[in-house]
């Protein structure tokens, strides 16, 4: 305790002086106006507006706060405030004590300014927010502690599991309590709570939709989208351990085959919805095997490249003039019809929305059976080492081409559905950025397991839009987010756990579930 | 004979690590083939297993050609390989390496007297079971390795340097278990640069030295060769 006190206090101390170094080279004023900027104000002027020096202060908390947490994520939630406080309230007292020394400066009317260019009176108003002294200060102070809280917090949500075990260890209540909410939900009710949870979550997924306008509907269908995508590509990468790049080609297939064949031009064959999505769906599961053929005994870096090249080639020729009278070309394919079911069109993004919930929900179940059935352990052993698994007897061929397969279905299942909502497809829609975002998103959220695509898609592709109301902060604020997620949790936001059975049980063959990390 | 490999040549593109070698395995057997580090004694196996494919010659098990048969269709035949380096899958607990062992068995009540027979030969990893295959010992990884070879049901079990790495006390147990296993009517070729072990326990034995088998003969007389003892018996003399 004492020296968790001491550290902060040294922290606080550092970067206290950074802070008054900033502020004596006018670094604050520097990033205000960068603020300014961002925020769309043409011409900020040599002194920005007070609201982007607090924001400034508040960042410099919040750097003070992250680097008094940093490598100290197995803290209990209470060690951590104390850290964060105690190394935020000394940097703002530092802090503090310069500005108090420059409203000397500005009081008396020394002028300075020849000794040390920046401090000027107009400076150091600014640096006080253009408020009185004293509660110029009082604001600085108070937003750099605000800052540090700030840090608190987001080291506490980004590592809740590590706090969770402690309280588990720390605070009997509470270990009490969730053993309680354990037994709760795992004993005898287990089948109760099971069916109450999933009835919760269907009457959600059912009438949420309704209500939300068609802008968010949108937003979460795009969203559903690549979840269904993240859990393809994991299937390939994550499961099966095979590093593919081009994985938006087969979404490509799967959106163009709905194209082709479901809207006026160019071919004017209008089959209906169904059949082109299922078709959509085999024709990408196919070029996944055609892919597969040449390319397996390639392993890492030489099958990410060539895959990278495979999604470049479909991108190309969709695009190529050659082919424009049987794909489009450039400018794409327009007019895509939509679904019909029961006799009716869909027509809103709501219909879509319930399309792609379901299409989520399968993508999620063949996900779940194909990890915890034999071939899920045929991948593993795979991954883990391929020549062993070769010579145990797994038919390792047959199983990455397997892989490949249903990754790629489900890109065309995605790919089909997300044609027909937007009723265009175009070939720039499959360039090598989509891919990588979806290898983005199972890497941000954790490779190998679905809540970790549902948060990845989620953080990917929702939040953008989210932030969108932030209009000019958005870009800054996610690629912020982004590194510092990176930072805290390079394993991705949930890590994997293998779903792992005891040895079954000789007398019923029922197995138990638990749960042991790896990919460590 | 059980298992007859007729000169065959292995290369790994231009090199050329087996040159026309031949051995036999006979039915009940222990033949041990020694020889130093990178004579080509993991490649002899690799060939055997279907991993790799000979150049020239052919492989026959049981007088049909397996030559070109697909590994997993060699495991299937019941010639199981136990690899070298102790090669199991660190994430997968136990149970579920000896489960990957009987991959290609489908029948699970077989599957089950499997376990029981391993479980009974390997009390440890009874023991371990639901414990990830990584978290075990040197000596249990071992164990585990050649347990999972069991649980395919060899005829055939071809082991690669099962004593690499381990203390001798570890070393005198899984020779034991090798002796154990053959009793039960497994024909086993055992590969090992520790010759003075392989071939206390082996009935035959080659020696293998640059891709050429030099020597050959029954154990005893090889234990006693003058060569031998000098090259890989550390010139010990051996009683
Ligand atoms: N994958 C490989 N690629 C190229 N050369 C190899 C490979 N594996 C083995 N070799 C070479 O083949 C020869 C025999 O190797 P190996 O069969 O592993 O020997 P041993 O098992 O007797 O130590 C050595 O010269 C080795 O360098
Ligand atoms: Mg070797």
């Amino acid at each position: 305790m004492k020296t968790l006190i001491r550290q902060s206090i040294r922290t606080g101390i550092t970067y206290g002086i950074v802070q008054i170094f900033f502020i004596l080279i006018a670094f604050n004023t520097m990033v205000g106006i960068m603020l300014a900027k961002i925020s769309g104000i043409k011409n900020p002027g040599e002194i920005p507006a007070a609201k982007f020096l607090i924001a400034y202060t508040i960042l410099m908390g919040l750097w003070v706060g992250i680097s008094a947490l940093s490598k100290k994520k197995f803290l209990p939630a209470g060690h951590k405030l104390l850290a964060g406080f105690t190394a935020g309230l000394v940097s703002a007292i530092l802090v503090g004590l310069l500005e108090l020394a420059m409203t000397g400066i500005l009081v008396n009317k020394i002028f300075i300014r020849d000794f040390l260019t920046v401090l000027s009176f107009d400076f150091i108003k600014a640096t006080l927010f253009g408020l009185t002294p004293v509660l110029g200060i009082v604001v600085t102070m108070g937003a750099i502690v605000l800052g540090s809280l700030l840090a608190v917090g987001l080291n506490i949500v980004t590592n809740l599991n590590a706090v969770q075990e402690h309280w588990k260890k720390d605070l009997s209540f509470l270990k009490n309590l969730n053993d309680k909410f354990q037994r709760m939900i795992r004993g005898k009710y287990h089948l109760i709570w099971q069916i109450v949870g999933i009835s919760i979550l269907a009457v959600a997924v059912i009438f949420i939709p309704m209500k939300w306008g068609s802008y968010w509907n949108y937003v979460f269908g795009t969203v559903g989208l690549y979840v269904i995508l993240g859990l393809g590509l994991n299937i390939i990468v994550g499961l099966s351990g095979q590093l593919v790049l081009g994985y938006i080609a087969f979404f490509a297939i799967g959106a163009y085959t709905m194209a082709l064949l479901n809207a006026p031009e160019p071919h004017n064959l209008m089959w209906g919805f169904w059949p082109a999505l299922l078709l959509g769906v085999l024709l990408a599961a196919l070029s996944g095997i055609l892919l597969g053929l040449p390319i397996m005994r390639l392993r890492g870096d030489y099958l990410a490249i060539v895959t990278l090249g495979f999604g470049e080639i479909i991108r190309i020729l969709l695009k190529s003039d050659v082919l424009t009278d049987f794909t489009g070309g450039p400018r794409g394919i327009q007019n895509i019809q939509g679904p019909m079911l029961f006799g009716k069109p869909f027509n809103s993004e709501v219909d879509f929305v319930y399309l792609i919930i379901a299409g989520v929900l399968l993508a999620s179940f063949v996900y779940n059976r194909l990890q915890q059935s034999r071939t899920g352990r045929a991948w593993l052993a795979i991954r883990e080492d391929e020549t062993v698994a070769r010579a145990s007897g797994v038919d390792t061929i047959k199983y990455k081409l397997l892989a490949l397969a249903i990754g790629a279905a489900f890109a065309g299942l995605a790919g089909g559905i997300y044609a027909s909502r937007n009723q265009f497809t175009g070939p720039d829609e499959h360039a090598l950025m989509a891919s990588i975002n979806v290898l983005s998103l199972i890497i941000v959220g954790g490779m190998g397991n679905i809540p970790g695509t549902i948060l990845g898609a989620f953080t990917l592709k929702g939040l953008p839009e989210i932030l969108r109301e932030f209009a000019n902060f958005r870009l800054l604020a996610f690629g912020a987010l982004l590194v510092f997620m990176m930072l805290s949790r390079p394993e991705g936001l949930i890590p994997s756990h293998r779903p792992k059975y005891d040895e079954p049980n000789e007398v019923s063959g029922e197995m138990k579930k638990k749960e042991v990390p790896h990919d460590q | 004979m059980i298992l007859n490999v007729d000169n065959i040549s292995v290369n790994y593109g231009a090199i050329n690590a087996l040159r026309d070698i031949s051995f036999t395995l006979n039915e009940g057997e222990i033949v041990a083939l020694i020889g130093a580090n990178g004579a080509g004694k993991s490649t002899s196996l690799n060939t055997v297993s279907g991993l790799l494919r000979p150049t020239t010659g052919k492989v026959e098990y049981l007088g049909s050609d397996i030559t070109t048969v697909t590994p997993q269709a060699i495991v299937n035949l019941g010639i199981i390989q136990v690899p070298e380096g102790r090669k199991i899958f660190a994430k997968m607990s136990v149970w579920e390496n000896l489960e990957m062992g009987a991959y290609t068995v489908k029948d699970r009540k077989v599957i089950q007297e499997r376990y029981e027979m391993v479980y009974q030969k390997f009390p440890r990893l009874k023991e371990r079971r639901n414990q990830p295959g990584g978290t075990l010992s040197g000596g249990e990884q071992q164990m585990l390795a050649i347990a999972r070879g069991l649980m395919a049901g060899p005829k055939v079990l071809l082991l690669d340097e099962p004593s690499m790495g381990l203390s001798p006390i570890l070393v005198e147990q899984i020779f034991d278990i090798i002796q154990e296993i053959n009793k039960t009517g497994t024909s086993i070729l055992l590969v090992e640069q520790n010759a003075l072990m392989a071939l206390a326990i082996a009935d035959r034995g080659y020696v293998l030295d640059t891709g050429r088998i030099v020597l050959q003969g029954d154990a005893d007389d090889l234990l006693h060769n003058p060569t031998v003892i000098n090259a890989y018996l550390g010139g010990e003399t051996t009683d």
